[in-house]
Protein backbone atom coordinates (compact mmCIF):
# COMPACT_ATOMS: atom_id res chain seq x y z
CA UNK A 1 0.00 0.00 0.00
CA UNK A 2 1.42 3.26 -0.74
CA UNK A 3 0.85 5.83 1.82
CA UNK A 4 0.91 9.56 0.42
CA UNK A 5 1.83 12.64 2.40
CA UNK A 6 -1.36 14.49 3.24
CA UNK A 7 -1.74 18.13 3.41
CA UNK A 8 -4.41 21.07 3.82
CA UNK A 9 -5.35 20.05 0.39
CA UNK A 10 -6.89 17.24 1.46
CA UNK A 11 -8.91 18.72 4.48
CA UNK A 12 -10.98 20.21 1.79
CA UNK A 13 -11.23 17.27 0.05
CA UNK A 14 -12.44 15.30 3.08
CA UNK A 15 -15.03 18.02 4.05
CA UNK A 16 -16.08 17.90 0.47
CA UNK A 17 -16.94 14.29 -0.21
CA UNK A 18 -13.93 14.48 -2.40
CA UNK A 19 -11.69 11.85 -0.73
CA UNK A 20 -11.25 8.82 -2.66
CA UNK A 21 -12.83 6.20 -0.06
CA UNK A 22 -9.75 4.17 -0.02
CA UNK A 23 -7.49 7.40 1.57
CA UNK A 24 -9.97 7.92 4.26
CA UNK A 25 -8.58 5.59 6.53
CA UNK A 26 -4.80 7.06 6.21
CA UNK A 27 -6.15 10.87 6.09
CA UNK A 28 -8.17 10.28 9.22
CA UNK A 29 -4.79 8.69 10.96
CA UNK A 30 -2.67 11.70 9.58
CA UNK A 31 -5.72 14.18 10.85
CA UNK A 32 -4.79 12.53 14.48
CA UNK A 33 -1.04 13.01 14.48
CA UNK A 34 -1.39 16.66 13.17
CA UNK A 35 -3.38 18.46 16.34
CA UNK A 36 -3.12 21.65 14.10
CA UNK A 37 -4.57 20.12 11.21
CA UNK A 38 -7.70 18.29 12.90
CA UNK A 39 -8.30 21.75 14.61
CA UNK A 40 -8.34 23.33 11.39
CA UNK A 41 -10.69 20.72 9.83
CA UNK A 42 -12.81 21.24 13.06
CA UNK A 43 -13.25 24.60 12.20
CA UNK A 44 -13.69 24.64 9.03
CA UNK A 45 -16.76 21.70 9.55
CA UNK A 46 -18.40 24.64 11.98
CA UNK A 47 -17.92 27.31 9.62
CA UNK A 48 -19.98 25.15 7.13
CA UNK A 49 -22.54 24.32 9.73
CA UNK A 50 -23.16 28.35 10.04
CA UNK A 51 -23.04 28.84 6.65
CA UNK A 52 -25.44 26.35 6.00
CA UNK A 53 -27.25 27.42 8.79
CA UNK A 54 -27.93 30.85 7.71
CA UNK A 55 -29.63 30.35 4.82
CA UNK A 56 -31.56 27.31 5.58
CA UNK A 57 -34.60 29.36 6.49
CA UNK A 58 -34.51 30.01 2.40
CA UNK A 59 -35.67 26.71 1.56
CA UNK A 60 -38.63 27.22 3.75
CA UNK A 61 -40.01 30.58 2.45
CA UNK A 62 -43.04 30.46 -0.04
CA UNK A 63 -41.64 31.05 -3.51
CA UNK A 64 -42.72 34.56 -4.55
CA UNK A 65 -45.65 34.61 -7.02
CA UNK A 66 -43.74 36.82 -9.87
CA UNK A 67 -41.28 33.90 -10.09
CA UNK A 68 -43.74 31.13 -10.33
CA UNK A 69 -45.54 33.34 -13.06
CA UNK A 70 -42.58 33.43 -15.09
CA UNK A 71 -42.53 29.43 -15.50
CA UNK A 72 -46.06 29.93 -16.12
CA UNK A 73 -45.73 31.53 -18.79
CA UNK A 74 -47.25 35.16 -17.33
CA UNK A 75 -45.97 38.29 -17.92
CA UNK A 76 -43.59 39.39 -15.27
CA UNK A 77 -43.18 42.32 -13.32
CA UNK A 78 -40.18 43.93 -13.45
CA UNK A 79 -38.45 45.55 -10.99
CA UNK A 80 -36.12 48.54 -11.66
CA UNK A 81 -32.52 48.59 -12.16
CA UNK A 82 -31.02 51.40 -9.81
CA UNK A 83 -28.91 53.99 -10.54
CA UNK A 84 -30.67 54.77 -13.56
CA UNK A 85 -33.93 56.53 -11.96
CA UNK A 86 -33.69 59.84 -9.84
CA UNK A 87 -36.86 58.63 -7.75
CA UNK A 88 -35.43 55.04 -6.46
CA UNK A 89 -34.48 56.28 -2.85
CA UNK A 90 -37.83 58.24 -2.68
CA UNK A 91 -40.18 55.80 -3.86
CA UNK A 92 -38.48 52.96 -2.02
CA UNK A 93 -38.74 55.31 1.24
CA UNK A 94 -43.15 55.81 0.26
CA UNK A 95 -43.12 52.23 -0.30
CA UNK A 96 -41.84 51.22 2.99
CA UNK A 97 -43.97 53.63 4.95
CA UNK A 98 -46.93 52.75 3.27
CA UNK A 99 -46.18 49.11 3.62
CA UNK A 100 -47.56 45.92 1.88
CA UNK A 101 -45.53 47.31 -1.59
CA UNK A 102 -42.12 47.41 -0.57
CA UNK A 103 -39.28 45.56 -2.56
CA UNK A 104 -41.53 46.30 -5.75
CA UNK A 105 -38.41 48.76 -7.15
CA UNK A 106 -35.68 47.32 -4.08
CA UNK A 107 -33.58 45.90 -6.93
CA UNK A 108 -29.93 46.56 -6.44
CA UNK A 109 -28.75 45.43 -9.30
CA UNK A 110 -28.18 45.92 -13.12
CA UNK A 111 -29.44 42.63 -14.65
CA UNK A 112 -30.49 41.65 -17.97
CA UNK A 113 -31.33 44.01 -20.36
CA UNK A 114 -32.88 47.66 -20.87
CA UNK A 115 -36.35 47.86 -20.04
CA UNK A 116 -38.15 48.47 -22.86
CA UNK A 117 -39.33 52.42 -23.05
CA UNK A 118 -42.89 51.28 -22.39
CA UNK A 119 -41.88 49.88 -18.83
CA UNK A 120 -39.53 52.77 -17.87
CA UNK A 121 -42.63 54.94 -18.92
CA UNK A 122 -45.05 53.04 -16.15
CA UNK A 123 -42.61 52.66 -14.00
CA UNK A 124 -41.81 56.43 -13.65
CA UNK A 125 -45.56 57.13 -13.77
CA UNK A 126 -46.16 54.59 -10.83
CA UNK A 127 -43.53 55.46 -8.61
CA UNK A 128 -44.58 59.45 -8.99
CA UNK A 129 -47.97 58.61 -8.62
CA UNK A 130 -46.85 56.25 -5.29
CA UNK A 131 -45.06 59.19 -3.70
CA UNK A 132 -47.66 62.42 -4.31
CA UNK A 133 -50.76 61.10 -4.65
CA UNK A 134 -50.12 59.97 -0.78
CA UNK A 135 -49.03 63.85 -0.16
CA UNK A 136 -52.17 65.99 1.43
CA UNK A 137 -50.84 69.17 1.50
CA UNK A 138 -47.89 68.99 -1.19
CA UNK A 139 -49.27 66.76 -3.94
CA UNK A 140 -49.14 69.22 -6.68
CA UNK A 141 -47.15 72.07 -7.12
CA UNK A 142 -50.03 74.22 -9.39
CA UNK A 143 -53.32 73.34 -7.79
CA UNK A 144 -56.41 73.31 -9.90
CA UNK A 145 -57.85 76.82 -9.33
CA UNK A 146 -54.78 77.64 -11.28
CA UNK A 147 -55.81 75.84 -14.16
CA UNK A 148 -54.54 77.94 -16.68
CA UNK A 149 -51.36 78.68 -15.77
CA UNK A 150 -50.58 74.97 -14.77
CA UNK A 151 -51.43 73.72 -18.42
CA UNK A 152 -49.19 76.60 -20.19
CA UNK A 153 -46.72 76.11 -17.79
CA UNK A 154 -46.40 72.09 -18.25
CA UNK A 155 -46.74 72.62 -22.00
CA UNK A 156 -43.56 74.74 -22.17
CA UNK A 157 -41.83 72.80 -19.91
CA UNK A 158 -42.53 69.13 -21.12
CA UNK A 159 -42.76 70.48 -25.28
CA UNK A 160 -46.58 69.50 -25.84
CA UNK A 161 -49.55 71.61 -26.19
CA UNK A 162 -51.32 69.95 -22.63
CA UNK A 163 -54.70 70.11 -22.65
CA UNK A 164 -55.81 68.79 -18.79
CA UNK A 165 -58.74 66.11 -19.16
CA UNK A 166 -62.26 67.08 -17.46
CA UNK A 167 -62.84 63.38 -15.90
CA UNK A 168 -66.11 64.86 -14.24
CA UNK A 169 -68.24 61.73 -16.50
CA UNK A 170 -65.87 59.39 -14.14
CA UNK A 171 -66.36 60.96 -11.01
CA UNK A 172 -62.56 62.63 -10.90
CA UNK A 173 -61.51 66.13 -10.45
CA UNK A 174 -57.91 67.34 -11.33
CA UNK A 175 -56.38 68.41 -7.60
CA UNK A 176 -53.70 69.93 -9.91
CA UNK A 177 -49.82 68.81 -11.24
CA UNK A 178 -46.22 69.25 -11.32
CA UNK A 179 -42.89 68.92 -12.91
CA UNK A 180 -41.06 65.86 -13.02
CA UNK A 181 -37.88 64.12 -14.62
CA UNK A 182 -38.31 61.40 -16.80
CA UNK A 183 -35.12 59.59 -18.06
CA UNK A 184 -33.87 62.80 -20.29
CA UNK A 185 -36.37 64.39 -20.21
CA UNK A 186 -39.60 65.60 -18.28
CA UNK A 187 -42.44 64.30 -17.34
CA UNK A 188 -45.83 66.37 -16.27
CA UNK A 189 -48.09 64.70 -14.14
CA UNK A 190 -51.72 65.69 -13.35
CA UNK A 191 -53.53 64.59 -10.28
CA UNK A 192 -56.98 63.91 -9.87
CA UNK A 193 -59.44 62.53 -7.18
CA UNK A 194 -62.68 61.56 -6.58
CA UNK A 195 -65.31 62.12 -3.85
CA UNK A 196 -64.06 59.89 -1.61
CA UNK A 197 -60.60 60.96 -1.94
CA UNK A 198 -59.43 58.23 -4.25
CA UNK A 199 -56.82 59.61 -6.51
CA UNK A 200 -55.64 58.65 -9.69
CA UNK A 201 -52.54 60.29 -11.98
CA UNK A 202 -51.97 61.43 -15.34
CA UNK A 203 -48.05 61.13 -16.31
CA UNK A 204 -47.35 62.51 -19.73
CA UNK A 205 -44.28 62.89 -21.69
CA UNK A 206 -43.27 64.25 -24.94
CA UNK A 207 -40.43 61.56 -25.53
CA UNK A 208 -41.21 58.50 -27.34
CA UNK A 209 -40.00 57.24 -30.49
CA UNK A 210 -42.43 53.94 -30.44
CA UNK A 211 -45.91 52.87 -30.49
CA UNK A 212 -47.33 50.59 -27.80
CA UNK A 213 -50.35 50.77 -25.46
CA UNK A 214 -51.02 47.82 -22.75
CA UNK A 215 -51.55 47.47 -18.84
CA UNK A 216 -49.20 47.25 -16.10
CA UNK A 217 -49.78 45.93 -12.61
CA UNK A 218 -47.79 46.04 -9.60
CA UNK A 219 -47.37 42.82 -7.04
CA UNK A 220 -49.75 42.54 -4.93
CA UNK A 221 -51.96 45.64 -3.85
CA UNK A 222 -49.46 48.49 -5.65
CA UNK A 223 -51.28 50.64 -8.48
CA UNK A 224 -51.80 49.64 -11.91
CA UNK A 225 -51.36 51.58 -14.96
CA UNK A 226 -53.08 51.73 -18.62
CA UNK A 227 -50.64 53.60 -20.35
CA UNK A 228 -49.99 54.61 -24.15
CA UNK A 229 -46.87 55.58 -26.16
CA UNK A 230 -47.12 56.71 -30.03
CA UNK A 231 -44.83 59.14 -31.93
CA UNK A 232 -43.85 61.94 -29.99
CA UNK A 233 -46.03 61.71 -26.73
CA UNK A 234 -46.50 58.64 -23.88
CA UNK A 235 -49.07 58.66 -21.50
CA UNK A 236 -49.64 56.54 -18.01
CA UNK A 237 -52.85 56.82 -16.45
CA UNK A 238 -51.88 55.21 -12.98
CA UNK A 239 -54.65 54.50 -9.58
CA UNK A 240 -55.58 51.81 -7.30
CA UNK A 241 -58.84 51.62 -9.26
CA UNK A 242 -60.85 48.46 -10.39
CA UNK A 243 -59.45 47.38 -13.76
CA UNK A 244 -61.93 48.27 -15.90
CA UNK A 245 -62.59 51.48 -14.41
CA UNK A 246 -59.17 52.57 -14.53
CA UNK A 247 -59.64 51.63 -18.55
CA UNK A 248 -62.56 53.39 -18.26
CA UNK A 249 -60.73 56.85 -16.54
CA UNK A 250 -57.92 56.14 -19.46
CA UNK A 251 -60.13 55.96 -22.32
CA UNK A 252 -61.21 59.61 -21.86
CA UNK A 253 -58.39 61.16 -20.39
CA UNK A 254 -56.76 59.75 -23.89
CA UNK A 255 -59.50 60.86 -26.66
CA UNK A 256 -58.98 64.07 -24.58
CA UNK A 257 -55.46 64.49 -24.40
CA UNK A 258 -55.50 63.91 -28.40
CA UNK A 259 -57.74 66.57 -29.07
CA UNK A 260 -55.69 68.77 -26.89
CA UNK A 261 -52.56 67.78 -28.41
CA UNK A 262 -54.20 68.23 -32.17
CA UNK A 263 -56.12 72.02 -30.99
CA UNK B 1 -47.83 21.77 -17.57
CA UNK B 2 -44.82 19.99 -19.31
CA UNK B 3 -42.18 17.90 -17.39
CA UNK B 4 -39.47 21.01 -18.25
CA UNK B 5 -41.32 23.73 -16.35
CA UNK B 6 -42.70 21.36 -13.63
CA UNK B 7 -38.76 20.67 -13.13
CA UNK B 8 -38.17 24.62 -13.39
CA UNK B 9 -40.30 24.82 -10.77
CA UNK B 10 -39.01 22.56 -8.39
CA UNK B 11 -35.54 24.27 -8.81
CA UNK B 12 -36.68 27.36 -7.79
CA UNK B 13 -36.01 27.06 -4.02
CA UNK B 14 -32.42 26.11 -4.51
CA UNK B 15 -32.04 28.29 -6.66
CA UNK B 16 -33.57 31.80 -4.55
CA UNK B 17 -31.29 30.00 -1.70
CA UNK B 18 -28.26 30.29 -3.97
CA UNK B 19 -28.46 34.04 -5.03
CA UNK B 20 -29.22 34.96 -0.95
CA UNK B 21 -26.08 33.38 -0.38
CA UNK B 22 -24.59 35.93 -3.18
CA UNK B 23 -26.85 38.91 -2.89
CA UNK B 24 -27.99 39.62 0.48
CA UNK B 25 -30.57 41.49 -0.15
CA UNK B 26 -33.61 39.50 -0.55
CA UNK B 27 -35.47 41.48 -3.39
CA UNK B 28 -31.82 41.91 -5.70
CA UNK B 29 -31.39 37.82 -4.97
CA UNK B 30 -35.24 37.43 -5.90
CA UNK B 31 -34.61 39.47 -9.26
CA UNK B 32 -31.47 37.42 -10.25
CA UNK B 33 -33.76 34.25 -10.03
CA UNK B 34 -36.39 36.27 -11.55
CA UNK B 35 -33.94 36.76 -14.75
CA UNK B 36 -32.45 33.34 -14.61
CA UNK B 37 -36.16 31.76 -14.78
CA UNK B 38 -36.39 34.77 -18.19
CA UNK B 39 -33.80 33.56 -19.64
CA UNK B 40 -34.50 29.66 -19.11
CA UNK B 41 -38.09 30.00 -20.63
CA UNK B 42 -36.12 31.46 -23.61
CA UNK B 43 -33.65 28.91 -24.19
CA UNK B 44 -35.49 25.55 -22.89
CA UNK B 45 -34.58 24.14 -26.03
CA UNK B 46 -30.97 24.04 -25.17
CA UNK B 47 -31.97 22.10 -22.83
CA UNK B 48 -30.43 18.68 -23.14
CA UNK B 49 -33.10 15.60 -22.15
CA UNK B 50 -30.78 14.04 -19.48
CA UNK B 51 -29.06 17.20 -17.93
CA UNK B 52 -29.74 17.97 -14.52
CA UNK B 53 -31.77 20.75 -14.14
CA UNK B 54 -30.02 22.22 -11.32
CA UNK B 55 -26.77 22.29 -13.28
CA UNK B 56 -28.14 24.05 -16.21
CA UNK B 57 -30.53 26.54 -14.17
CA UNK B 58 -27.87 27.17 -11.37
CA UNK B 59 -25.19 27.80 -14.75
CA UNK B 60 -27.07 30.27 -16.13
CA UNK B 61 -28.31 31.86 -12.79
CA UNK B 62 -23.90 32.20 -12.23
CA UNK B 63 -23.39 34.14 -16.01
CA UNK B 64 -26.04 36.49 -14.95
CA UNK B 65 -24.35 36.92 -11.78
CA UNK B 66 -20.67 37.13 -12.96
CA UNK B 67 -21.67 40.04 -15.74
CA UNK B 68 -23.86 41.63 -13.48
CA UNK B 69 -20.59 41.76 -10.44
CA UNK B 70 -18.10 42.76 -13.97
CA UNK B 71 -20.76 45.81 -14.24
CA UNK B 72 -20.95 46.75 -10.64
CA UNK B 73 -17.07 46.68 -10.55
CA UNK B 74 -17.13 49.18 -13.45
CA UNK B 75 -19.04 51.50 -11.41
CA UNK B 76 -17.04 51.21 -8.59
CA UNK B 77 -17.32 49.20 -5.52
CA UNK B 78 -19.71 51.30 -3.38
CA UNK B 79 -22.37 49.79 -4.73
CA UNK B 80 -21.48 46.66 -3.62
CA UNK B 81 -20.90 47.58 -0.28
CA UNK B 82 -23.11 45.34 2.24
CA UNK B 83 -25.53 46.98 4.29
CA UNK B 84 -24.70 48.23 7.72
CA UNK B 85 -26.45 46.73 10.55
CA UNK B 86 -27.81 50.01 11.39
CA UNK B 87 -29.43 50.33 8.22
CA UNK B 88 -30.43 46.77 8.30
CA UNK B 89 -33.26 47.28 10.85
CA UNK B 90 -35.08 48.90 8.51
CA UNK B 91 -35.72 45.54 6.65
CA UNK B 92 -38.91 43.74 7.44
CA UNK B 93 -38.92 41.57 10.42
CA UNK B 94 -39.08 38.12 9.10
CA UNK B 95 -35.23 39.48 7.53
CA UNK B 96 -33.96 40.17 11.04
CA UNK B 97 -31.06 37.61 11.04
CA UNK B 98 -29.25 35.94 14.31
CA UNK B 99 -25.61 37.62 15.27
CA UNK B 100 -24.13 34.74 14.23
CA UNK B 101 -26.26 34.46 10.99
CA UNK B 102 -25.22 38.29 9.91
CA UNK B 103 -21.67 37.81 10.91
CA UNK B 104 -22.02 34.75 8.30
CA UNK B 105 -23.87 36.77 5.67
CA UNK B 106 -21.52 39.74 6.24
CA UNK B 107 -18.74 38.01 5.65
CA UNK B 108 -19.68 36.38 2.41
CA UNK B 109 -20.34 39.48 1.12
CA UNK B 110 -16.83 40.64 1.86
CA UNK B 111 -15.26 38.08 0.42
CA UNK B 112 -14.51 38.57 -3.97
CA UNK B 113 -18.02 36.95 -5.89
CA UNK B 114 -15.52 34.02 -7.36
CA UNK B 115 -14.49 33.15 -4.44
CA UNK B 116 -17.93 33.45 -2.72
CA UNK B 117 -19.36 31.21 -5.39
CA UNK B 118 -17.44 28.44 -5.53
CA UNK B 119 -17.39 28.09 -1.68
CA UNK B 120 -21.40 28.31 -1.65
CA UNK B 121 -21.57 26.29 -4.55
CA UNK B 122 -19.93 23.20 -2.70
CA UNK B 123 -20.26 24.00 1.34
CA UNK B 124 -23.85 24.71 1.15
CA UNK B 125 -24.99 23.81 -2.27
CA UNK B 126 -23.39 20.51 -2.53
CA UNK B 127 -22.47 20.17 -5.94
CA UNK B 128 -19.48 17.89 -6.00
CA UNK B 129 -15.82 19.72 -7.62
CA UNK B 130 -16.78 18.42 -10.81
CA UNK B 131 -20.19 19.63 -11.01
CA UNK B 132 -19.25 23.03 -9.66
CA UNK B 133 -16.54 23.48 -11.78
CA UNK B 134 -18.48 23.04 -14.97
CA UNK B 135 -21.51 25.29 -13.75
CA UNK B 136 -18.60 28.04 -12.93
CA UNK B 137 -16.36 27.37 -15.94
CA UNK B 138 -13.20 26.66 -14.82
CA UNK B 139 -10.74 24.39 -14.15
CA UNK B 140 -10.86 21.71 -11.27
CA UNK B 141 -7.60 23.33 -9.87
CA UNK B 142 -8.81 26.86 -10.40
CA UNK B 143 -11.86 25.75 -8.31
CA UNK B 144 -10.32 23.74 -5.28
CA UNK B 145 -8.14 26.99 -4.74
CA UNK B 146 -10.60 29.31 -4.50
CA UNK B 147 -12.68 26.99 -2.02
CA UNK B 148 -9.79 26.96 0.02
CA UNK B 149 -8.45 30.56 -0.19
CA UNK B 150 -12.44 31.26 0.14
CA UNK B 151 -12.69 28.99 3.45
CA UNK B 152 -9.68 30.79 4.80
CA UNK B 153 -10.70 34.49 4.09
CA UNK B 154 -14.30 33.22 5.96
CA UNK B 155 -12.09 32.11 8.88
CA UNK B 156 -10.45 35.34 9.27
CA UNK B 157 -13.41 37.40 8.23
CA UNK B 158 -15.44 35.44 11.12
CA UNK B 159 -12.79 36.23 13.60
CA UNK B 160 -12.38 39.41 12.74
CA UNK B 161 -15.81 39.96 13.85
CA UNK B 162 -16.51 38.13 16.70
CA UNK B 163 -13.50 40.55 17.85
CA UNK B 164 -15.25 43.38 16.88
CA UNK B 165 -18.22 41.98 19.00
CA UNK B 166 -15.54 40.80 21.56
CA UNK B 167 -14.80 44.89 22.06
CA UNK B 168 -18.38 46.02 21.82
CA UNK B 169 -19.46 43.89 24.44
CA UNK B 170 -16.32 45.01 26.96
CA UNK B 171 -17.39 48.68 26.02
CA UNK B 172 -20.84 48.44 27.13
Amino acid sequence: MTRRDFSERDIHMALDGELPVDERVAYDAWLDANPEMKARSARYVADRAALRAAFAGVLDEPVPARLQKIVFGEAPVKTVPLGSRWWLPAAAAAMLAIGGVGGYFAGIDHLGLEDPAEDQLVEQAIAAHVIYAAEQRHAVEVPASDKDHLQTWLSNRVGLKLVAPDLAAQGFQLVGGRLLPAGESKAAMLLYEDDKGERISLFVTAESAEKAKGTYGSEENGPEAVYWLDKGYSCAVVGSLPRAQLTAVAKSAYSQLLAGLAS
Amino acid sequence: MDEKKAAILGEIPRLRRYARSLLRDRDSADDLVQDCLERALVRLDNWQTGESPRRWLFTIMHHLFIDQMRKVNRRGEAAMLPLEASEAQAAPAEQVESIASREIIDALQAMSPDRRAALVMVAIEGFSYAEAATILGVPAGTLMSRIARGRDELRGLLDDAARRRAIRIVEK
